[in-house]
């Protein structure tokens, strides 16, 4: 541990994360004090707390379940075509699939789903899987030849090729996809529910005032920026960091 | 026939690719012939675009051929990459235990023979790192004893030493020499610097581009271990110099 540390590159990578580091908290330092001088003042006395609280859980709670199934499906497809010698003749089909826009199927779901939570979580699903399927199959399409050879001549082949080589080789594709997934999974979440006014924290703003920003809606708001900078330190920054001190060229 | 050396390698008119006649592919070999008896030490040596490294591919099947026949009497090929190659998600230690592992051996067991290796290239010390926390010198010793580990009969080496500085690829270079001798594999390697090859071969493969092919093949009868002052060894130096300088 200290010895990688101690190496220039991997000590200028830690430095870019620190700093990264002190941002995240400065921004969240700035959201409580938002917070504690909204509550001071008063403009978040009409605010119907264990309601907004149970949509905002509502929406994060389908967010996870989206997430964890667009987890599964984008590596196992992403591993499974990036094994498979189909890789160059699909990849086109997948590039012109990802950037069909998300909300233009939505009717679509409706159909299939009708208004449930079931729609909301699979239409999430469509947009969070592309980011990263995409990540691990552009990683695995543009590896250095050389170590694609030293896989097969040290014996990853057959199904150890997707195991002990394509899959560890991902994880920090999977990671970066997955931020992005989760970011785009916040709007889609929010946007099914706002459309058809499901339980959750996009019907609930849809509900409270649709004329701008009532307290409500900025409650909620400055709720799921906690969220996201809870899950964000708890979960991405560890695995971040783990990432490049291992993957750095 | 039997007065012959037993061949780890013969490759008889192997050609890949047709060549085009507008572009010229690096990656094309045309009828390229030679054979390499076992336990013996082969340079490539040849301008770039004469597909040297396409030749080490094709010997270790990972490339096809379009024409001619590869008769391989080895067993286990292992490979060292110009580019070092090692596996970034492990550790020094799991990448030389790698190849074991693929072959099902078990974890006390690889790691036994994966910490030998690593002691043969002096970096036993460094064994929890990560190839990002190495040298270039390290990772390619780490390279090196990932080769070693899969008790190689054939050793194939993409210039091994050329993204090295000179201090590091001497040592290396020793290091090598005396792992060779020590272990009797078979060696082919592409390289670079004439007096490496001189050094180090039993046999230099000079090769030509566009197509890729064999131009001359130069026993090195020098005996070892080699004094690289001696006056024999600056004619060899000069002889293979004037070769290459006549490809061109």
């Amino acid at each position: 541990m200290i010895g990688s540390i101690s190496h220039p590159k991997t000590r200028s990578l830690h430095y870019a994360h620190s700093i990264r580091n002190r941002l995240a908290w400065l921004l969240m330092t700035l959201v409580i004090i938002g917070a504690v001088l909204f509550v001071e003042t008063g403009y978040f006395t009409d605010v119907d707390w264990p309601i907004l609280t149970d949509a905002v859980l509502q929406t994060t709670y389908r967010l996870i379940v989206a997430y964890g199934i667009a987890l599964a499906l984008g590596v196992g497809i992403g591993l499974l075509v990036g094994w498979s010698p189909l890789m160059d003749f699909l990849f086109p089909f997948f590039d012109v699939l990802q950037n069909l826009p998300s909300f233009a199927l939505f009717p679509l779901f409706v159909y299939f789903f009708g208004f449930t939570d079931k729609m909301i979580v699979l239409f999430a699903v469509t947009s969070i899987v592309w980011p990263i399927l995409f990540a691990v199959l552009t990683t695995i399409r543009s590896v250095h030849k050389d170590l694609n050879d030293a896989a097969i001549i040290f014996g990853a082949t057959g199904f150890r090729r997707i195991t002990h080589y394509l899959a560890p080789l991902s994880f920090p594709a999977v990671l970066s996809g997955s931020i992005v997934g989760i970011a785009i999974g916040w709007e889609a979440v929010i946007g099914a529910e706002i459309i058809i006014s499901s339980e959750g924290f996009g019907a609930f703003i849809k509900g409270a005032d649709a004329s701008g920003l009532s307290p409500s809606a900025v409650a909620g708001a400055l709720g799921i920026l906690v969220i996201v900078f809870i899950v964000n330190r708890l979960v991405w920054a560890p695995l971040l960091s783990e990432s490049s001190r291992r993957y750095a060229e | 026939m039997t007065d012959h050396p037993p061949m780890a390698l013969v490759l008889s008119r192997v050609s890949t690719r047709f060549v085009d006649e507008e572009k010229q592919d690096p990656s094309v070999l045309h009828e390229v012939s030679f054979s390499i008896p076992h336990g013996s030490f082969v340079s490539l040596v040849g301008p770039s675009g004469s597909g040297k490294s396409t030749l080490l591919r094709v010997i270790l099947g990972l490339m096809p051929i379009r024409s001619g026949e590869i008769i391989r009497n080895v067993q286990r090929p292992a490979m060292v990459f110009q580019n070092y190659a090692l596996f970034p998600w492990l550790t020094t230690l799991e990448n030389v235990a790698f190849g074991l592992r693929m072959e099902g051996v078990g974890r006390k067991e690889r790691e036994r023979v994966a910490r030998e290796k690593l002691d043969e290239v002096g970096l036993v010390h460094l064994e929890r790192h990560y190839p990002a926390a190495l040298s270039g010198g390290q990772r390619q010793r780490v390279g090196l004893a990932r080769a070693l580990a899969i008790s190689p009969d054939l050793l194939i080496m993409d210039e091994p030493f050329s993204n090295l500085d000179t201090i590091t690829a001497e040592a290396l270079k020793t290091d090598l020499l005396k792992i060779w001798r020590s272990y009797g594999m078979t060696v082919l390697m592409v390289n670079h610097l004439i007096p490496d090859a001189i050094e180090l071969s039993d046999t230099i493969i000079l090769m030509n581009a566009h197509p890729g092919r064999v131009e001359k093949i130069i026993a090195v009868d020098l005996p070892r271990p080699r004094d690289i002052r001696s006056p024999h060894f600056f004619s060899r130096v000069d002889a293979l110099t004037e070769d290459i300088r006549a490809l061109t």
